[in-house]
């Protein structure tokens, strides 16, 4: 759910602009120190930027009958990593703002600080724990993006309660008003969402080892293995 | 392509600079989002829908199609302002002043939209991207964002073509099928763009490639007059809506 053009205050889009930009500005400074030292980066990085994209644009069957779209945060976090994702989210962020008219210019620190930052982060966070203690990739997958996609929508619902506290109980009661909207419609979608990435990696890791591997993923599932073993001895 | 990067590539306003069209397209989104809703916002929406309209020659269909995306967002967002969680009316009750907060930001929301609607409906993505450089963002990024940008139509391309091709096979039949083929979609995107890298990779180090993708723009000067009226629209609409605010609430 990306927050629509315009829908915050002036003083809170700017916060959350200011809040968004210091993950911003070091995702785009390991971006460029990558580009400089690999050139061949730039068109590597523009297909996963693509590729969040496209993930964006898919049509996720709902439990309710109806159909939503995958934020993709998790499985980017976990493909790309949350600084790549940061820079990758707020291009993604951008197109989807001017080519298809949703979320906005004016709310995109917000929608960067919701979909692009904590999202990712909390997904990734999420995949590397359960990953060190050898918990199944398929599982620690769809943790992961359950969790980034719930996160995402957790931190939207702050963002709109404390833009438009309830007039009876504050912030508090907006927090409950938004988030109770989110779980009816999101618990369901974060699940469906997890299934997917699940799915999506479960190809992936038969279909694509290489660049699994060059993204990282597969060597990294190597070294939380080592470590782990070197735990146990 | 997308149906609002189509309109922007045959607009009337596609030769203009995209500084003469973000000061009059994101001026009038700052003005609908800094000014008191009521008159400020009904007046900026007025204007954009004008200018949109008129001058700038979007079709309206294809303007409806675009507006109602954001208009449904705006909608579901502005109803939960109309009810209040505790107090004496109950644990939820109809909220004090909820319609007019709820007016207030359904104004103010549409007429941002409307705003950016302008820019987005005139200036394609590809004219606005390289001169970002110019505006501080690293050069890198640009490349990035450019990239992206190509690749996403062939992407979604791609994308059309396979889902079409899975329910051909019967792939949507059942709520099995329909995850099964979900999956399939999303990891043959992924094997797809990374494919579609490696290639150009191969034919861009052919090429000579050092790191930096040069475009060729096309040849547009910021306009003087342009620019000064769209201020000169954007002042008056600021001084109308304070002579206004007081008569009208």
């Amino acid at each position: 759910m990306h927050i629509a053009e315009g829908f915050l205050p002036p003083a809170h889009a700017v916060a959350w602009g200011v809040a968004s930009a210091p993950f911003v500005v070091h995702g785009v400074r390991s971006l460029t120190r990558e580009v400089r030292e690999h050139p061949e980066s730039t068109l590597l990085l523009g297909a996963s930027g693509a590729f969040t994209f496209v993930l964006s644009a898919l049509k996720l069957p709902s439990v309710t009958g109806s159909c939503s779209h995958p934020t993709g945060t998790g499985l980017g976090a976990i493909l790309f990593r949350p600084p790549a994702m940061a820079v990758l989210g707020t291009i993604t962020l951008l197109f989807q703002a001017l080519l298809l008219a949703h979320g906005g210019l004016t709310t995109l620190g917000a929608n960067v600080f919701s979909m692009a930052i904590a999202g990712p982060w909390a997904g990734y966070t999420v995949y590397r724990l359960l990953r060190r203690y050898d918990v199944p990739l398929m599982v620690a997958v769809f943790s992961a993006a359950f969790v980034a996609d719930l996160s995402t929508y957790c931190v939207t619902s702050v963002q709109l309660a404390l833009a438009f506290p309830d007039p009876g109980s504050g912030f508090l009661g907006a927090l409950g008003k938004f988030g109770s909207i989110f779980a009816i419609t999101q618990v369901p979608l974060a699940v469906s969402e997890g299934l997917l990435t699940v799915l999506v990696m479960r190809l992936l890791v038969q279909s694509s080892k290489g660049e699994l591997t060059r993204l990282g993923v597969l060597l990294a599932e190597k070294q939380s293995r080592t470590e782990t073993e070197a735990v146990t001895r | 392509m997308l149906p609002i990067d189509a309109a922007a590539h045959s607009s009337r306003w596609r030769r203009r600079h995209p500084v003469d069209k973000a000061v009059l397209g994101l001026g009038l989104t700052v003005l609908a989002v800094s000014l008191p809703p009521w008159p400020g916002a009904a007046l900026v929406l007025v204007t954009a829908l004008v200018v949109l309209l008129g001058p700038a020659g979007v079709p309206r269909r294809r303007l409806w199609r675009a507006y109602r995306v954001p208009l449904g967002f705006c909608v579901t967002g502005a109803v939960t302002l109309l009810v209040q969680v505790g107090g004496p009316g109950g644990f939820v009750s109809l909220a004090d002043g909820g319609p007019v907060r709820a007016g207030e930001l359904l104004l103010r929301t549409s007429a941002a939209s409307l705003g950016v609607l302008l820019f987005a409906f005139t200036t394609p993505m590809s004219d606005l991207l390289p001169r970002l450089v110019r505006a501080g963002v690293p050069a890198p990024v640009v490349d990035v964002a450019l990239v992206t940008y190509r690749m996403s139509f062939l992407l979604l391309d791609s994308v059309r073509r396979i889902r079409e091709a899975q329910s051909a096979r019967l792939g949507h039949t059942t709520r099995a099928a329909a995850w099964r083929s979900l999956g399939g979609l999303g990891a043959t995107a992924f094997i797809r763009a990374f494919d579609r890298a490696a290639r150009l990779q191969a034919g861009l180090a052919g090429r000579g490639y050092d790191g930096t993708l040069r475009v060729l723009l096309p040849e547009a000067r910021v306009s003087v007059r342009f620019t000064a009226a769209s201020c000169a629209l954007l002042v008056a609409l600021t001084v109308l809506t304070f002579v206004l605010e007081r008569p009208l609430t």
